[in-house]
């Protein structure tokens, strides 16, 4: 099996120019399906049952809590390959995951919480989904914060890098640690959080596009970040000089 | 491994991986009893937390008895983060956590005796101190038992947990207040299982469940812990 | 008009839903702002360390 296409991965100017070349690739379909997903969420879909018009936010509350989540295990991901096989890019692909994810965290939270003021009466619950949530956010903003702490990007890379594994190892754990300690402290069942009980078509496929789209989206974010953090691991190298001329 | 460490591996004139691991917990609890506020301070600092938050709330122990638990462990994991700080400082400055790792003999194995003479001068002494803690709060006195079991066990996966980070800030400027955002979200589970195992007990009700769960972490943290520290380490020697 | 003031009203949970749509794209067009701001900052340092850098021996 040819590994040639694994090295060449690793050379920072061929990412660097196919980072440009496919970053419209992700970014136009990207915004096609975002706006169609708005159209599905906010126009098409009927309104729900339970929720009334109110279920509509679930068509960014999912998203950007999904994308917190799958950010944080890709950020580990490539922080591991980093790690095992030194790879500069790969540790690029890091840095350049975590303040898109800890933003969307944000996010979810943001929505998560806007979301439950109608559903269950507060802003904030004590609740599996939500607290994991902020946990994830102190797991993001600790990786950033022991990056920034040092000085030499190669040494932030390898620490971050190590505290990203360990983080991706530990949030199943929390987040089944967390699930467990509400189940305890269960309040009735009347008033907990509930979804809209009826998954019609029309409105699950909006969602699913909404996914998609976000998903495509952060492709073409992390892709224009990851020309930045690749130029700035690159000392001595002509291709710089080509590519910053082009 | 390397090949020089491979080489080293095989000789028999220098100590074996256990003898020297056996070695570095000598040496850091004779140097820690030299300096005894080291061993203090953490336990001042628990009965002073522990202290707060009656202040806070009542002087009544029938309503502090609800939160004893958690004020127990928030107050333990707070102290244990502060000695944190001294788990690898001393030996990062004077050079000796450079020759653990080049010594050629397993730098987790070296790094699990650290961990583990930390927390018998740290995490044990607190677990002892507890009860004192647990009683002020209103815990009834069946339950001290079950306080110091918990903690001594919670303590130790602290301990292990807070090895990792505190070998990823030893390079940094500004290690202490980062090294306690870095521990807190992954201590979270020992915390959720401690606190939870404390309540129990103090409810005289079996405690065994949420034990058995924090011991499990604990176990994972021996196995899994020293080596992530191992890495960092290697780390910021760099 | 009343059709788009009943959408904007949405059924009453307009107070709700806005501004999580509003939070949601305005983060989706922040990450769009930095990292262009990355790439710039990322740019320029390049640039400057070129230029301070001696000239590199060029092996015929």
């Amino acid at each position: 099996m040819s590994w040639t296409w694994f090295h060449r991965f690793g050379s920072p100017p061929h990412v660097y120019r196919l980072a440009r070349t496919l970053t419209p690739w992700f970014a136009w379909p990207a915004a096609l399906l975002m706006l169609a997903g708005l159209y599905g969420g906010l126009v098409l879909a009927p309104p729900d049952y339970q929720q009334g018009e109110g279920f509509r936010m679930i068509y960014v509350h999912v998203p950007t809590a999904y994308l917190s989540i799958m950010i944080y295990t890709t950020m580990g991901v490539a922080a591991a390959v980093g790690l095992i096989w030194r790879m500069k890019v790969a540790h690029a692909v890091a840095a350049s995951c975590a303040p898109i994810g800890a933003s969307f965290t944000v996010a979810a939270l943001a929505t998560g919480s806007l979301f439950g003021r109608p559903m269950w009466g507060t802003y904030w619950e004590w609740d599996p989904r939500l607290t994991s949530e902020l946990l994830l956010l102190f797991l993001y903003l600790g990786y950033m914060g022991l990056r920034s702490a040092f000085d030499d990007v190669q040494r932030a890379d390898r620490a971050s890098a190590l505290l990203a594994v360990v983080g991706l190892v530990d949030v199943p754990i929390v987040h089944y640690s967390v699930t467990w300690w509400n189940s305890l402290h269960q309040a009735p069942s009347l008033l907990r959080f509930g979804r809209p009980t009826i998954y019609t078509a029309s409105m699950l496929v909006p969602l699913l596009i909404m996914i998609l789209g976000f998903t495509l989206y952060f492709v073409a974010i992390l892709l224009m970040r990851l020309r930045g953090e690749v130029l700035r691991r690159e000392r001595a190298a002509s291709w710089v000089r080509e590519a910053l001329a082009s | 491994m390397n090949a020089t460490a491979a080489v080293l591996d095989s000789r028999t004139d220098i100590p074996s991986a256990l003898d020297v691991a056996g070695l570095a917990l000598a040496r850091d609890l004779r140097l820690a009893f030299r300096k005894r506020d080291e061993i203090v301070q953490p336990l001042a600092f628990f009965a002073v937390v522990t202290t707060l938050f009656p202040l806070a709330i009542t002087p009544e122990l029938s309503r502090l008895r609800e939160s004893a638990p958690g004020v127990l462990w928030v107050a333990a994991l707070l102290a244990a983060l502060l000695a944190l700080e001294h788990l690898f400082r001393e030996d990062a400055r004077d050079g000796t956590l450079e020759q653990y790792a080049l010594c050629g003999r397993s730098l987790t194995l070296l790094l699990y005796a650290k961990t583990a003479a930390h927390w018998l001068l740290t995490g044990l002494p607190l677990a002892l101190l507890a009860p004192f803690a647990g009683m002020a709060l209103g815990a009834p006195a069946h339950a001290l038992a079950g306080i110091v079991i918990t903690l001594a066990i919670g303590t130790f996966a602290l301990s292990l947990i807070g090895a990792i980070s505190a070998a990823l800030t030893l390079g940094t400027r500004r290690g202490g207040m980062l090294l306690s955002l870095l521990t807190l979200p992954l201590a979270v589970p020992i915390l959720i299982f401690g606190a939870q195992a404390t309540e129990l007990a103090m409810r005289a009700q079996s405690f065994a469940a949420p034990l058995e769960l924090l011991a499990a972490f604990a176990v994972l943290g021996v196995t899994l812990a020293p080596l992530a520290a191992a890495a960092a380490v290697r780390i910021s020697l760099e | 008009m009343t059709a788009l003031m009943h959408f904007l009203a949405m059924g009453g949970y307009a107070r709700f839903l806005w501004p999580c749509y509003g939070i949601t794209f305005a983060v989706v067009f922040l990450n769009i702002y930095w990292a262009r701001r990355l790439n710039a900052r990322a740019r320029t340092e390049a640039k400057r360390r070129l230029a301070t850098r001696q000239e590199e021996v060029v092996y015929e």
